[in-house]
């Protein structure tokens, strides 16, 4: 058995050395970009769900979210929650945001959004906005008569082409006039523009808690979400193992429990992309295989044949095809890997541009070394079948018809 | 002397559409050792049919097959494969040679097969590969090498396993005279010395000078089988 497969691999050798080199070299290329387009596109799709998944953090819900139980609009007692929450182990800090309907108009626009507000000194600790204020400046503890104000919100003079209803164009300065879904009607002035590319956090408006305090009157701000930032490299599940052992009877989520449906939705439409990416270069791969390795065993029928004659076992010459296609497939995935080295290595230094963030391609481990697997084992079965159905022809027929 | 090869009754049947041709048709003779028999006859006269049966290459419709006391018939492919490998040496009209290898590889690559030690069977190929007149070409690929060097490479190839028959389909059916005088002056030699069995299918008339014995097929019968006037033949060095 070894000696056989020894012989196999001193013909294979032989055959990939002095036999065809161009075409041979055709081959690993082809099989490179196939193995580079079967991992790139993910990588970039994994990339873009990297960006979503850090600004759901960065921006949205943090890595824990407490919301009310179901059927109840606000939460219960906040300031204790929010006191008990900062007590539990690998928790930084937790921020509640309360918001209220409205309208904000400014000139001749108006925009029906929901206001919402935080208390900044503890938003600093939890979110990322403070960082992502192209200009102005982020909320003070004390501002009462200030609006922060999403980028999507305050828009451009010129509106065409912009998705959402806008203030066509407000700046840091300008006066705005929010009008509260409870009649209260207020005119801030924009302290700063936040800026983060993300659809969702770029957005929304922010007021201090204390003016949202002001405007509920009776009773304060209540608030809807409490968002909680845990130490770094905290596992969110564990913490929030914690805090409902903390005696916490809201809705606790980690931010993945969080997601919206149509995220997960939208990630397995992706799979199915991917699926399809990774098929559709499988498929070129395997009938590339096929084609090289069927030409070559019918091109070799006599020799084939011959050599059967002499004693040659099947196996040994079915192998010697099968390790050629192997060969070609290694040489080829390296120059794949390499290939998708630098450009994941290009697109990190010049991330892809898209409309919810900077995407840089990730490739894992695991993704090289799936799809390598499937590229070889489809491969080889590819040139299994053509080599195995040449040698398994009679002799004589193989003799006299090469 | 005892029998070496015995054929019984062979009979050797294809269909080819509505009509059954009758290759060989009940043959039986016997072969001793070291014999060089030649099988001759007209085109469609069922020598290579003939060949390919005694050397296991197609099996007979009819008829046994005994070498060196050994019923080959019921024999499996495997079986066949491993016999063909150590005890036979094939030489076809089309040499065969593996285009990647070079000479001594090509020689070489049946004593790999047959798992025998990688210097013993170098070593005996640059020999046998001297012995041919290819001595200094052992490195050359088939394509470097001239149709009767092929030849030789292959006759080579077929010794390298130290074989107790080498068959011989046509051997100079691609070659000149000049060419096909000097592969079978090799072949007279090595049956000479080596003591080989030696069974050749050709349809020349000349080739039979060469033979031992010659047995004659018309119609997939024995016509004629005897030994030709011997003559001196001068071994070409």
């Amino acid at each position: 058995m070894f000696n056989d497969l020894k012989v196999s691999a001193f013909l294979a050798a032989r055959s990939i050395q002095r036999g065809g080199r161009g075409r041979n070299a055709m081959y690993i290329v082809i099989i490179a970009l196939v193995l580079t387009n079967m991992i790139f596109l993910p990588s970039v799709i994994m990339g873009a769900m990297d960006v979503y998944y850090e600004q759901t953090i960065d921006y949205i819900s943090s890595d824990v979210i407490i919301k009310p139980p179901e059927d109840v609009r606000y939460i219960d007692d906040v300031e204790t929650l929010l006191a008990t929450v900062n007590r539990v182990p690998g928790v930084v800090r937790a921020s509640a945001r309360y918001p209220m309907a409205g309208s904000i108009d400014f000139e001749d626009k108006t925009v029906a959004m929901e206001i919402d507000a935080f208390n900044p000194r503890d938003e600093t600790e939890v979110t990322k906005f403070h960082k992502h204020i192209t200009e102005g400046d982020f909320l003070g503890s004390g501002d009462r008569d200030q609006i922060l104000v999403g980028s999507l919100v305050a828009g451009n003079k010129d509106d065409i082409g912009e998705f959402y209803a806008s203030l066509g164009g407000a700046t840091v300065g300008d006066v705005v006039t929010v009008r509260y879904a409870n009649s209260v009607v207020r005119e801030y002035r924009i302290k700063g523009i936040i800026n983060t590319k993300s659809y969702q956090a770029d957005y929304m408006v922010f007021v201090t808690k204390d003016e949202m305090d002001a405007v509920t009157g009776t009773g304060g701000a209540q608030a809807t979400e409490v968002l909680i930032k845990t130490v770094t490299n905290e596992d969110a599940p564990l913490v929030k193992k914690r805090i409902l052992q903390f005696g916490v009877g809201e809705d606790v989520r980690t931010w993945e429990e969080a997601l919206p449906d149509v995220v997960s939705e939208s990630i397995e439409s992706f799979a199915i992309i991917n699926m399809i990416s990774v098929f559709g270069g499988l498929v070129i791969a395997v009938v590339l295989i096929f084609i090289m390795t069927t030409i070559k065993t019918f091109n070799n029928r006599k020799q084939i044949g011959i050599l059967k004659a002499i004693g040659l076992k099947k196996g040994i010459i079915i192998n010697s095809y099968v390790m050629q296609v192997i060969f070609i497939c290694l040489i080829g995935t390296v120059l794949g890997s390499l290939l998708l080295g630098m450009m994941v290595l290009y697109f990190t230094t010049f991330p892809i541009e898209f409309p919810d963030g900077n995407v840089t391609p990730i490739v894992t481990w695991s993704m090289i070394i799936e799809n390598t697997a499937l590229l070889f084992i489809s491969s080889a079965v590819a040139g299994f079948i053509p080599a195995w159905r040449v040698v398994n022809e009679g002799i004589l027929e193989a003799i006299r018809g090469g | 002397m005892d029998d070496y090869i015995s054929a019984e009754g062979l009979r050797k049947v294809y269909t080819m559409g509505m009509v059954e041709v009758r290759a060989i048709n009940g043959v039986s003779f016997s072969i001793r050792k070291g014999d060089f028999v030649g099988i001759t006859g007209s085109s469609g006269s069922g020598k290579s049919t003939l060949l390919h049966m005694l050397g296991l290459l197609d099996p007979p419709s009819e008829g046994t097959i005994a070498i060196d006391g050994t019923d080959v018939i019921p024999l499996s492919e495997a079986e066949k494969g491993v016999f063909r490998l150590s005890r036979f040496g094939f030489i076809f009209q089309d040499y065969a040679l593996v285009p990647e290898l070079t000479a001594e590889e090509n020689v070489s690559l049946v004593a790999m097969a047959r798992g025998d030690n990688a210097d013993s069977y170098a070593r005996r190929a640059r020999e046998l590969l001297s012995r041919v007149g290819l001595g200094d070409r052992t490195t050359h690929l088939p394509s470097e090498l001239s149709g009767g060097e092929q030849q030789r490479v292959a006759i080579a190839r077929a010794l390298i396993n130290k074989p107790e028959i080498l068959f011989a389909d046509e051997p100079c059916a691609n070659l000149d005279s000049t060419n096909s005088r000097a592969v079978l002056d090799l072949f007279r030699e090595i049956n000479r010395t080596m003591n080989l069995t030696v069974i050749m299918v050709s349809h020349e008339s000349w080739h039979i000078e060469y033979c031992d014995r010659v047995v004659r097929l018309h119609d997939g019968k024995i016509e004629e089988d005897f030994r030709p006037e011997k003559r001196d033949l001068t071994i070409t060095p």
